[in-house]
Parts: C-alpha cells; structure tokens; sequence
C-alpha cells in the first residue's frame, strides 16, 4: 500500500515539473503537396493557395499559446510534412521569421526543413538559409526515373540532383537524402545504383526507408488487389545492400533507416528515440509532454477555425503510464546503434537468451544491440518486451 | 374429450418436406394460433431451427377440431426432424401416436427418409395419411408420386391426399382424414397409470419437462408417482399441454399427449422410453420403451482461450441437461489444453452444439475433426474402444482394429446408378443388391465405413443426382480394416490434436495434404519450422516454414511511436494465443484451417 502511494506522488510530481521542464524539441507540420503519392499515409492535401495565409497564421498562433504554457527552449525544430517547401517563398519566410520572433533560439543546434526536390528554388534555398534553417531533408527516393514514376513522383533524378546543388550552393552542409526501397519491380542492381549515386553525392546524412504498404494508401489497395507484390527476400536483401554499401562508405548506421557521418546523426529524431519531450505544431502532429501524449485535429482548415475561434485543437489523448513508457524506451533504444543498457531486460532473462543464442542481439560493456540479423527482426525482438 | 374423440399422429417426412409448413396450417385452420400470432414454422422455436430452417427437435401440440359434421376432436400433433441424425426423436414420437401423416413433396417424389421413416411407422403398427405436399410448385408431377407411392411403398393412390402447405390448399381434407382414417386411441383396460414419457426438455425455470403419453390412468398435479426403471419417485408440479406453449391442466388422463413437470434435476434423471406410473397403484409392467441412443461421432472441443476451460464446462452441462443424445468427458490435449471430449449422433448434431457452445455460451472454442469408435483388439486379446485418435495404442501391440459399418440406402434416379457405384466405391463401401423402386429409380443398398459417409456422402450424393437423390442409413456392426494412425509432427513434436485414424490406403495422400496445409497457415517464426506426416513413426511426408528475415517497422518517428507500440502489442497478443509446441507458436487459426481440411 505504501509504495503504490509512494510512486503514485512520484508521477504526480514528475506531471507537476513538465510545465517548467523545457520542451527542446518542435516539430511543425505543413499539409500541403504539389502532388499526392500513391503510398504516402501521412496527413497532406493538394495546396490551396487561398488557404495558405490564414493556415501559417494559425501555425504561428498555436506557437505562441504553447509558448504561454509551456517551458519551450528548442534544440532542435523540424518542418515536416506533406512538403513544407510546398509553400512558396514569402509565406514560407514569413513562417520562418514568425517562428525566430516567437522563441528563444539560443539553444538551438538543428532546424530542419523537408523539402520535395523540384520545389526548392535557390531564392528559398538562401531565404531558408539565411534565417537560421540549417539542416536540408531532400526526399529523392530513386535515382532511377522509371521507379520514381512508379511512385508517383512529380521529379525526375536530375532535378533532385539539381535540388542537391542549390541547396549546396545556399550554403547547406547538413543534408539528408531520403530514399526508399522494395519498390515495385526494383531490382537489386537498380537499388545498388541508387544508393553508388546517393554516395556520391556525398550527403551528411542518408535515410533508406522500406516501403511500406501503408492502410489507406493507393499502393495498400493495389497490393491487396494482387497488383502489387511485395517479397520479404528482396526487402531483406536490399537492406542488407544498404547497410553494406553506405557502412562502406563511413555513414555510421545510427537507426533502422538511419545513416549519418559522424557528428551528423539528426539531433531531432534522437529526442524521439531517447523519449524525450517534443511538442508538434500543425494539423495531425504530435506531441508528448511528459507521459500525455496527443494529436492535433489532422484537417488543416478545422485546425485553422479551432486556433482562430481559441478552441483546443487536440483531435486524441493518450495517458502514458511509465510502464508504456519504458516498454516504448526499450523498442525505440533498440532501433539505435546505442541500444540499451543490459539491465533493462533482466526480468526477459529467457527471451534474452534465446535472441543471444539466435543471434539477434548481442551484449556487450553491459550493453544490449542488435546484430546485422536483428535489425531486420528488430520488432520481433522487441515485441518479446511489451 | 372423451377417448373415442382424441387422435394423436405424428408428421413424419424426408427432409424439407414441408412437416412444419404443414403444421402451422394445421395450427391456423384449427384456430390453435391465431392470426396475430402467425410465423412462418412456427413450430421451429428454436433459434438454430429458425435459422437454418429445419425442425431438429419433435414438437407436440394439441388442437381442437370441429369437423365438417359437427363433431369437436382432440388432436394432438408432433411435428418431427426430418434430418438423419434426429430420427431418434421420429421413432419417440411415433410411439405416442396412433397414426402419421406421412408427408411427400410433390417434386421430388419418395426419397431415402420417406421410406425409413415408413418402414418405422409400420413396425409399430401406425395408420398412415398419405399427403402429397407443394403441389402448387411448377415441377410438381403428381402422377409420378402416385406411382412411387403404389411401387415404393405400395399405398394405393386412391389414398393420397393432395395439399399445399405453403398455399393452405388440402388443409381441411387432412384434418377430416385425421379424424375418420386414424384410430382413437385404444381403451384402456384399467385405471393403473402408465405413461410412456417420450422425450424432454431443460427449461430453466422449471427444471425438467417430460412429454408424455398417457395410456391408462390419470396423472394430476401433486401426485406421487414414479418412474419403472430405477424406481425414482417424485411428486408432480404441474401437467398440461402444448399450445404450443405450455399450457397447465387439471390432469391428463388416458389417450392424452402432454406434458408433467416434477423435481427432475436433468434431463440425465428421466429415461426417455420410461414409464411413469402412479407410487400408491402402480402398474406391474412397463411400457415397452425405446432402444438407448448411443453417441456416434466423437470431437474434443477447447476453449481457445485456455482461461475459458470452467466457463466451458458451464456450457457444455448446460447443453447436456437439454440434450441427453449428446455426451461429454473431459479429456487434455498436449497442443489444446483441457477441453471435453464430446459425442454425438451426427455431423449435423455436431454442428448444431458447437454452433449453440459459439453463440448461446458466446464460447470461443476448437474442435479436433471428427472420429468414430475404433474397436481395437490388443496382440493380448483386450478389445480397446477408441474414440479419440490420439488414444490409438503403438502399432505394434495392436492386433487388428475394426471400424464401424453402416448399411445405407441410396435412392436414385437409374441414370446416376453409374456415379454413385464410383462413390461407394470411393468411400470403400461395397454393393449388397439392387432394388428397383420404379420404372425410374432405384435403391442402392450398400455398406460403408461410417468414417466414409460422415463428412460429405450426403452432399455428393445431392450433387451427382441434382438433388434427386437421397440416403439412410442404420448401423451395422464392426469390420476389421487396414487402419493406421496418421500424426503430424512439428520440428519433430507430435500434434495430438491433428492425429487422425485413416484407411491405410488414403494415408499418404492425406499426410501429404495435411502436412501441404500446415505449411500455409504457420506463420514463419524466427527459426525454421520443419512439418512431418508419419504413420506410426515413419515420414511420409515433408515441409518446411523458413525462418522469418525481417520483421522491422522502417519509421518511428512522433506519432508513429504509439503505432508502432501497438502494433508490438498486437504481435505479443497474438503470440499469447498461440499454442506452443517445440518452442513453436502455432496460431488458432492454423489448429482451425488445419481441422477443416478435408
Ligand atoms: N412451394 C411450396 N413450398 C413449400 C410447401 N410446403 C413447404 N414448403 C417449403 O419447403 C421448405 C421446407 O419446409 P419445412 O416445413 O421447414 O419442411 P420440414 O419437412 O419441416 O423440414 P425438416 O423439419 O427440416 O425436415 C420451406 O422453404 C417451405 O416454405 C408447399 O406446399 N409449397
Ligand atoms: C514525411 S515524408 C515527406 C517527405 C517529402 N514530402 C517527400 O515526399 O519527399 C518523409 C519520407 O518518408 C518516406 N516515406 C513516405 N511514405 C513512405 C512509405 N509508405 N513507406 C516508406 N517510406 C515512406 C519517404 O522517403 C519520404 O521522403
Ligand atoms: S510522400 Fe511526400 S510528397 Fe508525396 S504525398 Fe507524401 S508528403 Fe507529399
Ligand atoms: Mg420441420
């Protein structure tokens, strides 16, 4: 009885600090898209340019009423999306400048912006640039102009090279290249080719997702249609391809689908794994402050009523329990090259042993990582430890 | 009503006939139900009945009739499953009548049940009406049935009436050749009570309710009586009859059907085909009864939560107090857990429970396929009966293992005599003799593993002769044949619940088969799953599940972490309701698809 009690003022302690503990990471979600993938599920609409004025308006005024309630002292900002660079130029530096006049940017080491290429003129790339935006995310997927039309990609190979330059000649020196695998009908000679022309380019940071078939997406319906195929072989193979030819190349494989020279693993995108606090700006971003995590109402004009009329703009609500966190800490830690202390798993004794003797994980300076082979199970391993 | 103005029949039929449609016609011209009250089958009250649309359990209900001259009859009606598995309760109900109306469908003509049920009706020396129902379909052909009628059962066709049930045509010629053709009920030769109680039913508010027949004597509330077979006495709650809701009466008295309610705890208590005769003036013979039911088609069944085995066993109890055909006894399976090991007298019965354990019990549960009893005698001269393959003692102290034989009548039309020789044949049965009904049909009477028939027989049979064709059959013994044990291993650890008792002959294509299935619905795990067919430990068969490569979410970034989580959630989930067997999760699912293979 006592310690019930005990932790439960503990969480009502930890719920009581939050408010003045500094949130170090923002995240801002821009909907908009020139064009709409086929297997892309997150929340994106066609641009409306109407709508554009009012919306980013909204997005500031959002910021600062979480500014009044909260200890916000950012680290890192990403604009993600849809397509942030969707926007064209004056609203887009508007936002930005709106977001420099807004907080207090004396900690922060990265602010990313996701750009599509072909939608990054060199006027946007110096404005971006030139107000404090210092890390490049280029989603170029392919370099192969028949998969990028298989994807449904509004860009051609030599317009993302094109994207790489200006955003060179800007004065990037963090760039990202996003590029996907098991794509329909890609062959491994086609992945090989993409990952040889991604390298050199010499990108600081690479990102290799594997396509997945996401629920309501076109892609998931065709698959389920039969049209699509995809195969489990390849996926593995290809990313095993991956990993041999950006490690090759001295990118660190840092996450799952990440790979980065050193000192360049995304700041950002560390906060989440190490479950660290982050608050989302935006229609359909997330946040989680603490152990509440919630989502904003994924439709970009109710959002923009909502902020406009002062209502809450919270669409879901999800209580973390420290239970859920820590299960979530050690899915999330395995996926990094840190992995997790040895410790963590000692009430999973058996299921440790079996993943040693399988050869999924390895254990050492009493840390616990998973192999070659266990980054291509990681959520089975992980699954053993909700 | 006096004794000399009480009739009691039956309906009797091949299945789908049109039994019930007919009763409920019988109800309204009566004035039994009226019009408000009115639904289509009335009779079948129970949900499964209603929904699947066969009577499964005798329904009596008693009538009033005035007829055409004036006269005002008693008439008490049970109406009867047509389906192979329940003609129990056909032979039940028969012995409580003094006549049947024996219903033919005007389109298909005489089929297998019509001349079993026939055949019943004459052993126990019953008047038959003969009605010729749905004349009103298109493909009605009336000469035809006439002509079977006089070839195949050899009623003169001067005797059938003509009727439509569904159209209300006939309805007062039945019920005038009720009262004129059918007999009263024979005067009793004394005032001794006996009453013939020929079935019941669990209700849960009073406890058991016995149908009875009385044929001599009088029977009341607060009576102390008993039962001739164990000399269990009970006091009676109530008596009455059937409108066809129960309905208390002052007491039923010789020639009356009804029913009585005492302190009976289940349906296990009261022997059906006992007499119950009064404690003070008892009768000194009984009635002659009826033969025991005796379960032919055995199933385990789990709960696929193993969490639900006491919940189960509720269940089952339940079902059993309604349902003294079926029986059960626990029994634990290395792959399943513990569950029941159930018998039944049929495949349809088996449907029926496990369909009411799924949806009244609102159980999940598994079956194992089905099996027969095995008779197996020991190299040491012990005769074993096995009812569960799993049980199947090692080859090599078995010294010959026996199946069950049935002798089944196929009525078909002559030019699908061809076909159904192939699948008697197919089914390992053999050809006794051939008897032509009429110029155009003929039955087949054969012998066959009980095995053999159980799953689809009925169905091919429906489907080489376009639905002309029809079956029945009695049970008829055991016969050694070449029997073995077929197992399916995983990574080497036999699955109990998959073992199976198969001719010898069929083995190998049945492990193939099985072994090919398994490999479908395991899920890949993270090693390699390695699947054997064997009879008695040699492999006859192989597969293998590869080891799973990759499983890996490719994004986890803010909203994606609760996702993913609950997504791993899912996964350990379905982890938990898998059967593990050799350090291999085997889903429900698989145990679920495996079993349904036929
Ligand atoms: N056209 C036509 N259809 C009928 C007639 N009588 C019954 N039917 C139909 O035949 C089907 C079977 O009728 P039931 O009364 O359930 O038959 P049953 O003999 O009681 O069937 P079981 O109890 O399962 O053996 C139903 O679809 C009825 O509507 C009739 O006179 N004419
Ligand atoms: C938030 S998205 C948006 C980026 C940008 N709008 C674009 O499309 O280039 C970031 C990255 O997710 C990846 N992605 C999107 N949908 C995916 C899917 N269904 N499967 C795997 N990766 C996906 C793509 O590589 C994309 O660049
Ligand atoms: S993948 Fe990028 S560009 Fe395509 S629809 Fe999604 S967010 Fe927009
Ligand atoms: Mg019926």
């Amino acid at each position: 009885m006592k310690s019930e009690l005990m932790s439960n003022g503990a969480i009502h302690n930890c719920a009581e600090r939050t408010s003045a503990h500094p949130i170090r990471h923002v995240y801002v979600h821009i909907p908009f898209c020139a064009r709409i993938c086929p297997y892309c599920a997150f929340y994106k609409e066609r641009a409306d340019p109407a709508q554009t004025e009012r919306f980013c308006l909204a997005l500031l005024a959002e910021l600062e009423s979480s500014g009044l309630r909260l200890n916000l002292q950012p680290e890192t900002i990403f604009f993600g999306g849809g397509t942030p660079t969707a926007l064209s130029t004056s609203p887009l530096r508007e936002l930005i400048q709106g977001f420099g006049d807004l907080l207090d940017l004396t900690k922060l080491v990265e602010w990313t912006v996701e750009a599509n290429p072909g939608s990054v003129s060199p006027a946007k790339a110096q404005m971006l640039r030139s107000l404090g935006v210092n890390r490049i995310s280029l989603g170029v997927q392919s370099w192969d102009d028949q998969l990028l039309a298989v994807l449904g990609r509004e860009h051609s190979a030599a317009q993302a090279e094109l994207s790489v330059q200006i955003l060179r000649e800007a004065g990037f020196t963090n760039l990202n290249i996003d590029l996907m695998f098991g794509l329909p009908g890609q062959t491994a000679a086609q992945w090989e080719a993409t990952l040889a022309r991604t390298i050199a380019l010499q990108p600081e940071h690479v990102s290799a997702y594997c396509l997945t078939y996401e629920e309501d997406t076109e892609f998931f319906l065709r698959r389920a249609r039969g049209e699509l195929r995809a195969d489990e072989q390849t996926d593995a193979q290809f990313f095993e391809l991956a990993m041999q030819a950006l490690g090759s190349a001295g990118y660190r494989h840092y996450e799952i689908s990440n790979y980065a020279r050193a000192g360049y693993a995304s700041h950002h995108n560390r906060g989440y794994w190490a479950g660290e606090d982050y608050l989302g700006i935006g229609p359909s971003a997330f946040s989680t402050i603490g152990l509440q995590r919630s989502q904003n109402v994924p439709d970009y004009r109710v959002y923009s009523d909502r902020v406009q009329a002062g209502e809450s703009l919270t669409s879901s609500e999800e209580a973390l329990t420290p239970q859920i966190k820590r299960s979530e800490s050690i899915a999330l830690s395995l996926r990094t090259s840190e992995g997790i202390p040895s410790h963590w798993l000692d009430s999973w004794n058996d299921e440790r042993e079996e993943f040693l003797s399988l050869g999924l994980i390895r254990q050492d300076n009493a840390r616990v990582r998973l192999t070659e082979r266990g980054k291509l199970l990681a959520d089975s391993v992980a699954a053993a430890f909700v | 009503m006096s004794i000399e103005r009480t009739r009691n029949f039956c309906i009797i039929a091949h299945i789908d006939h049109g039994k019930t449609t007919l009763s409920d016609r019988l109800l309204e011209r009566t004035g039994t139900i009226h019009e408000r009250d009115r639904q289509d089958q009335l009779l079948d009250s129970m949900d499964l009945e209603r929904e699947r649309g066969i009577t499964i359990k005798a329904h009596p209900v008693t009538m009033r009739y005035r007829s055409k001259v004036g006269e005002s009859y008693l008439l008490n009606l049970i109406d009867t499953p047509g389906h192979v598995d329940f003609a129990y309760e056909v032979s039940r109900s028969l012995a409580a009548c003094e006549g049947a109306l024996l219903i033919v469908d005007a389109a298909q003509g005489v089929e297998a049940q019509t001349v079993a049920n026939i055949h019943l009706a004459h052993k126990q020396g019953l008047t038959i009406v003969p009605v010729i129902n749905k004349i009103d379909l298109p493909n009605a052909d009336l000469p035809a049935v006439h002509r079977q009628l006089e070839e195949i059962l050899q009623i003169p066709a001067e005797e059938a009436l003509e009727a439509s049930a569904k159209m209300g045509i006939g309805i007062e010629e039945i019920l005038e050749a009720v009262v004129h053709r059918i007999p009263a009920p024979q005067k009793p030769v004394d005032d001794t009570l006996r009453g013939l109680v020929f079935d019941s039913v669990f209700d849960i508010y009073r406890g058991v309710v016995a149908y009875v027949r009385v044929f001599s004597g009088n029977i009341k509330a607060d009576q102390a009586v008993k039962l001739m077979s164990n000399d269990s006495r009970y006091e009676i709650k109530e008596v009455g009859v059937f409108t066809p809701k129960m309905l208390a009466q002052a007491g039923l008295k010789a020639g009356d059907v009804g029913y009585f309610i005492a302190n009976i705890k289940t349906t296990a208590d009261i022997k059906i085909g006992d007499t119950i005769t009064d404690q003070r003036n008892p009768a000194r013979e009984a009635l002659p009864g009826f033969q025991e039911i005796h379960p032919m088609v055995f199933s385990g069944i789990y709960p696929i939560n193993t969490a639900d085995f006491e919940h189960l066993k509720t269940a089952i109890g339940k079902l059993r107090l309604n349902d003294s055909a079926f029986v059960y006894q626990p029994e634990s399976s290395v792959a399943l857990g513990f569950g029941f090991r159930c018998g039944f007298l049929g495949l349809l019965h088996m449907e029926i429970i496990q369909e009411r354990l799924r949806r009244e019990y609102d159980m999940d549960i598994i079956a194992t396929s089905p099996s027969v009893i095995y008779e197996v005698l020991t190299t040491r001269k012990e005769l074993l009966l096995v009812d569960n393959p799993a049980h199947l003692p090692d080859p090599s102290v078995i010294d010959e293992i026996r199946e069950p034989i049935v002798k089944a009548y196929v009525l078909c039309p002559n030019e699908n005599i061809g076909d159904i020789l192939q699948l008697i044949l197919e089914k390992r049965g053999t050809m006794d003799h051939t008897e032509s009904l009429d110029t155009r049909r003929v039955m087949l009477h054969c012998e066959l593993p009980l095995n053999e028939i159980l799953v689809d027989f009925n169905d091919k049979i429906k489907s080489v002769t376009r639905g002309y064709g029809s079956m029945d059959y009695e049970h008829a013994g055991y016969r050694a044949a070449k029997l073995v044990k077929l197992d399916l291993l995983v990574n080497g650890e036999p699955v109990d619940a998959f073992s199976m008792i198969v001719h010898r002959d069929r083995a190998d294509a049945r492990g193939r088969q099985l072994a090919a299935k398994l490999k479908e619905v395991i899920p890949q795990q993270l090693y390699q799953v390695a699947i054997q067919a064997a009879i008695g430990g040699k492999i006859i068969a192989r597969e293998s599940v590869s080891a799973l490569r990759k499983n890996v979410t490719a994004k986890c970034y803010g909203g994606d972490i609760t996702r993913k989580r609950k997504l791993l959630e899912k996964q350990k989930e379905g982890k938990k309701r898998m059967k593990s067997i050799g350090k291999i999760n085997i889903p429900q699912e698989a145990f679920i698809q495996v079993l349904k293979t036929q």
